[in-house]
Formats: C-alpha cells, structure tokens, sequence
C-alpha cells in the first residue's frame, strides 16, 4: 500500500508512522510527491490530509481521485469541519485520535473508495456502528476473525502455504475479582502492542506477511510465513513461539507487575496450513487454528500439573512467606492494621490466587491454609502496635476443615481475637448464608471480628450484606479503578459509605492506585484505604505513602517476613 | 456557540425539546435522536463529547446503546450520562457493567442536567 500523508500534528504524524510500518505500507510526505499545482498527482492508495482554515478540500479531493487514493482528512478538535468538506472525504478523523481508530478510518476510507458508496439511511449508519463495535477490538484496535478472513485466504493461496500463531491467553478468574475487569482489559491491551511490537522487532519487511487478529476468547492469531526448508520450519516455529512467548510474558510482567502476570498465562502454539485444491481454503484456515489452539492448550496443560507438584514440594517444605499490606485510616492516612497476604516463594506460586487456585486442584486447600494462618499470626502478633488489627483471609473451603472450625487462639499464637479481622468474600457469604451465620456466631462469641470482602461487585444487595452485620465492608476493587473520573462509581461507593454508618459498619477501599483516587474516596468519607499508593515505591512521592512506608522500614516491622527455605 | 456536541436521546419528544432549548442556551451544540438506532446513526456524523441517553427507550435500550458506544473502537471515549427513571443499587450496577460514565434521575433538573454536563466534560479533558 501506498500512503502520501500531509500532517503537521506530530502526535498524528507519528501515529501515521507506526500503522505504515506495521501495516507493510510505503508512506510519502505529500510535500515531497505533489506539487501545489492542482493537476499535480501520484499513484497511491490513500491521502491523510490534515485539514487548515486554509485547505482548499475540493483540490485535495481532486488530487486523490486523479491519484487512484482514498481520502482521509483529519482535522484539529478547536476547527469546525464543514459538511460539505466532510461530503468530499472518504472518511474523517476529529484529533487528539487513537490508534485503533486511525486503522478503522483508514480501512473504512479505502473501502468506501474502492466503489462501496457512502452509508445513505439512518438504519444503515446504525448497523455500521454496530458491526463495528463487534469487527473491532476497542482494547487492541485488531480487527476480528471474520474481517480478516478474506485476506488470509488470499495469502494462503497466492504463498501456497502460511503459519499460524495462535497465542492463548488465559487468567485466573480472580484477577477480575481482585483487581476488576478493567486490570484485565488493560492487561489484554498490553498484550495486543506487545504481539505488534514483537511482530515490527522479528520480521523484516517483505519477508513476512503478517496479520494479526482477535477472537471472541481474547485469544489472538497471527497469520505468518516462515520460509525456510521444510526441515527448519519446525524448529524455526518452535523457536518463534517460544521467544513471542517469553516476550510476551515479560512485557506484562513489566507492565503490570509480578502479581498481575502471575495470574495470567500465555501460551503460543503454531500450525502449518498448505493449500490443497481439494479442500476449501476457509476449512484449511479454520482447521489450521484449531491445530494452533490446540498445541496453545496443550503447553497450558503441561505447565498446570507442573504447578501442581510444585505447590506439594511448597507445603511439604513451607515455602511460603507474609506480606502485610496496610490499612490507612484515610482521614489522617495512620497505619489501622495489616492485611496478611501469603506467598509461594517458588516464583510460579508466588501469587496467593495462585496458590489456592493451585491448592484447589491438587485437594490441598486445608493444608494451605493451615501453614498459611500459622505463619501469618506468627510473623506479626509481637509487632503489631496497640489498637492496629490484623486482618486474614479465609478461603470458602476452610470452612469445612474442622481444624478452622474448632480454631483454638491460643494455639494458633492469637493472645487477644478482637485484634484481628477474618475476611470473608461477599460471594461466599451470601451463597451459604445460613451456614455461614452458624460459624460466624461461634467466631464472634471467641472474639473474632469480620469484613465482607469485594461488597458492592454486584453480586449480592445491601439486604444480604446488612444481615450478616459484619464490621468491616471491603469495597470491591471494580468500584475504586478510576473513581476519580466515573461519576457512577463514586455515587454507588457514596450509598455504600452512608448504608455502613447506618449498619454501625466501617468502610474499606481496596485497590487505591492513584493519588486521584485517594482523594475522591477521602471527600467520599471512606474510613480506611488499602492499594499501591501506600506500599508501593512507586508512588513514594505522596505524602501518604512516605508516612506508610516510614511505619513499614521503621525497623520493628519488616515489609515482608521471609519463612521456609527458598 | 461552542464547538461541543451533545447528543440527547429520548423518546419523548417534550422531553427531548426542553433538553435542547435549555442546553442551546447554554451554548452546546445540541442533537437529537428518537431512539437507540438513530442515536448510532448520529455517532458518524456528529461525534458527541457526551450522549445522554434515555434508559427506557422502545427497541434497543438505553444500556445496550451505551455498551455499543463505550466498546466501540472509535467513539468508546465519549462521554455516557443515562437519563433513569429509578436509580436503585441494581440499576446503577448495570449502569457500570454497560460502561456509562454518569446518570440524571427523571424528572431531570435543569440546573442538575448543567452542572452534570460540566463535570463529565472537565472528566473528558482529564482523561484524553
């Protein structure tokens, strides 16, 4: 393909760069192909022209036509384009753009020059936007499958033979219960420009064509060509995959942290398809993702029962260690306590979500559990200061374990239970209430208090949460991610925070990233704050995280208490 | 005249003109649409900073029209106020889950509809 551009705006001038460059196009500088001359012209596919007081859009306009190109204007927010200059383009971009929607005007540019006319009824421009919505992938601008099936067949039959990557992307369910479904979108996003940058660094130009695609089941494909001799082409693929694998993998660990990437797993498998006059080519497209998918599931499938021996060696050999994570009073931002997370110190099992998850497979949740409260009590109990509380999670199925049950605090190190808080997930309390309200009365009679955990995630009413009359509401971290901007969000944790005083009940926000954050939810009157801001170095900037991090290095309270060999 | 577009959908007519005549005067440029499939049939040409988008609406309602506008590559960024007869936890919630950004309990208030627009538009600028 072939683009002549004229843009000042650098931030389009750049984005314009990049998709030519991903996309194989050769792209020109209008400045340097066209003269001013009206009847000046070049051979091309597409003009994107940003638009000036100054620009005469019918010359334009006739210049792209004499060029064969499609015209794409973009104009700045501040200048009103009129219609009638909106009449004369292909397609039209408002800035500041994007990148997904820069390859959408495009492509709709091209395509409605290429003879499809303009959308005419009403009812047609809805179901454009519509089949829009479902052919593009708004988090990774890739088109989906049933866009970009055309052209693989196309380059299958003119190459004779084409690779598919098919890169499976799996997570533990508690990332969206944990962290909201917007970590993971943004998780899925990092992911798409990792496939594109991977894609751009690997593959000269020319040699590979490649294109990149996205399905229902946030899985991606890529379609590719090696070329090399049928020898090399396995292991070549195998090469391939486990370095956009690795690649992968670490871009998001990066991106988002070890405990993010933790719960997520990508896998990439790879398959060969050959033309065969005898088969319809959509069939040996389709068949050959399938076998993609396949050898993707397949290294899932390795890799989770080798998680599994490992979780045995950890809870044989106690290799686990406490974090503790702060509570803030948010008011006057005083450390109120500590969450205690545990982890695996096998790096695969370093999450806690993984390791239950882990321990749920292998039927050894009790286990874990049990190692895990004994450590959690052990490693913090002296240092705790007068009135901050301790807050452990339970698991649902500790429940059943009579040990839990019949829990004795002096044995398990707890001198006083009324400074430590069980935390219990909104979901599970209120799937088996009645149960539930049995042990819980035997727990309160001992002293213990409690908070439900991920309130507010939809699942359950005020009703069901006012019934179990716990003192702590956990607020679920879906309510908090980008508060600051979502007025719905701070009007449901507004209801949330005036039902708890109502109740007698305390309020906590989990998952507090941004000082922004902090903020809303402080105006809000949530009681206590829990997220990154407070330990994590990153953030060491606020006033709030240097007062946290001063109680954390003060020297009687180590950050994390390492137990077990490692 | 500023240059901000505002798109008001509902299916009530009176409701929509009051809409109109009190943003207008407010300096907004102002479109309307009876339903949800007009509403997407405006996104192309008018590309609003802000929808307000009637939940109770014949066809496609509110929050379905909000889901496809918040997904949609290009236009996921405009703002989404839902205009809602009841505003109960449960509503909100689906509110959340279709992807809107804000909501004006009915019978709107005018002075409220103002102030809501200001600060989803002072959101847009912070969030560009």
């Amino acid at each position: 393909m072939k683009i002549v551009a004229q843009i000042r705006d650098a931030a389009l001038r750049e984005l314009v760069g990049k998709v030519a460059t991903e996309l194989s196009a050769e792209l020109f500088d209008a400045a340097e192909v066209l003269t001013p001359d009206a009847a000046s012209h070049v051979s091309a596919d597409l003009f994107i022209v940003e638009t000036r007081t100054d620009t005469d859009v019918q010359r334009v306009r006739a210049q792209a036509r004499r060029s064969g190109a499609a015209l794409l204007l973009a104009t700045s927010p501040d200048a009103q384009l009129a219609n009638s200059a909106i009449a004369d383009a292909d397609d039209w971009i408002r800035l500041p753009t994007t990148e997904a929607e820069l390859r959408m005007r495009m492509e709709t540019a091209r395509s409605r020059a290429a003879g499809m006319s303009h959308v005419r009824t009403a009812a047609d421009a809805a179901e454009l936007v519509r089949y829009e919505e479902l052919l593009y992938d708004k988090l990774t601008g890739f088109p989906t499958l049933p866009v970009m099936i055309e052209r693989a067949r196309e380059l299958l039959e003119r190459r004779g033979e084409l690779t598919v990557l098919y890169i499976h992307f799996v997570w533990y369910e508690k990332i969206e219960e944990i962290y909201g479904w917007q970590k993971l979108d943004d998780v899925l996003e990092t992911t798409a420009q990792a496939v594109r940058h991977f894609y751009a660094e690997e593959h000269s130009p020319g040699e590979n064509l490649m294109m990149v695609s996205h399905v229902a089941d946030d899985d991606f494909i890529l379609f590719t060509e090696v070329r090399s001799s049928p020898d090399a082409a396995e292991q070549r693929l195998r090469v391939i995959s486990e370095k956009l694998e690795i690649f992968l993998r670490s871009t998001v660990e990066t991106a988002h942290g070890d405990d993010i990437a933790a719960l997520c797993g990508i896998y990439v498998g790879a398959a060969t398809i050959f033309r065969n006059p005898k088969i319809r080519t959509e069939r040996l497209l389709y068949r050959g993702i399938r076998e993609g998918a396949q050898a993707a599931r397949g290294a899932e499938d390795w890799e989770r029962s080798r998680k599994v021996a490992d979780l045995k060696s950890t809870i044989r050999d106690g290799a686990v260690f406490i974090e503790y994570h702060p509570i803030i009073v948010t008011a006057t931002e005083e450390v109120y306590g500590f969450e205690a997370l545990a982890r695996g110190v096998r790096r695969e099992l370093r999450s806690p979500e993984v390791l239950f998850e882990v321990a749920a497979e292998a039927n050894m949740v009790w286990e874990l559990s049990r190692l895990l409260r004994k450590r959690a009590v052990s490693g913090i109990m002296d240092e705790l200061k007068d009135g901050q509380f301790l807050f452990l999670n339970i698991d649902p199925h500790d429940f059943d374990d009579p040990m839990f049950r019949n829990l004795d605090p002096d044995e398990l190190g707890i001198p006083d239970p009324s400074r430590v808080v069980l935390e219990i997930t909104e979901r599970t309390a209120i799937k088996d209430y009645p149960r539930f309200q049995e042990y819980l009365k035997d727990f309160r009679a001992k002293g213990f208090k409690f908070a439900v955990d991920d309130a507010g995630s939809g699942y359950a009413g005020l009703g069901s949460i006012a019934n179990l009359a716990p003192d702590y509401i956990k607020l679920d971290i879906s309510l908090i991610a980008n508060i600051d901007t979502n007025f719905l969000k701070q009007n449901l944790v507004e209801t949330m925070v005036q039902f708890a005083n109502g109740q007698g009940a305390m309020v906590i926000a989990e998952g507090v990233e941004r000082p922004e954050e902090f903020e809303t939810v402080k105006q809000i009157g949530v009681h206590f704050t829990q997220g990154f801001l407070f330990h994590r170095p990153r953030y060491a900037g606020h006033p709030a995280a240097r007062k946290a991090s001063h109680v954390l290095h003060s020297g009687n309270l180590p950050p994390a208490v390492e137990v077990g060999d490692s | 005249m500023t240059d901000i577009n505002v798109l008001v959908v509902d299916d009530d007519p009176n409701a929509l003109d009051i809409v109109r005549t009190y943003l207008e005067s407010k300096g907004y440029k102002v479109w309307t649409a009876k339903d949800g499939q007009e509403a997407l049939a405006h996104m192309e040409q008018v590309r609003p900073a802000i929808v307000l988008l009637d939940v109770m609406m014949p066809g496609m309602d509110g929050w379905e029209v909000a889901r496809i506008i918040k997904n949609h590559p290009t236009y996921g960024r405009t703002r989404v106020v839902m205009l809602t007869a009841r505003s109960d936890f449960a509503d909100k919630h689906e509110g959340l889950r279709s992807g809107a950004d804000d909501y004006i309990v009915k019978p709107i208030q005018l002075h409220e509809l103002g102030e809501r627009i200001e600060r989803n538009l002072k959101a847009l600028e912070k969030t560009a």
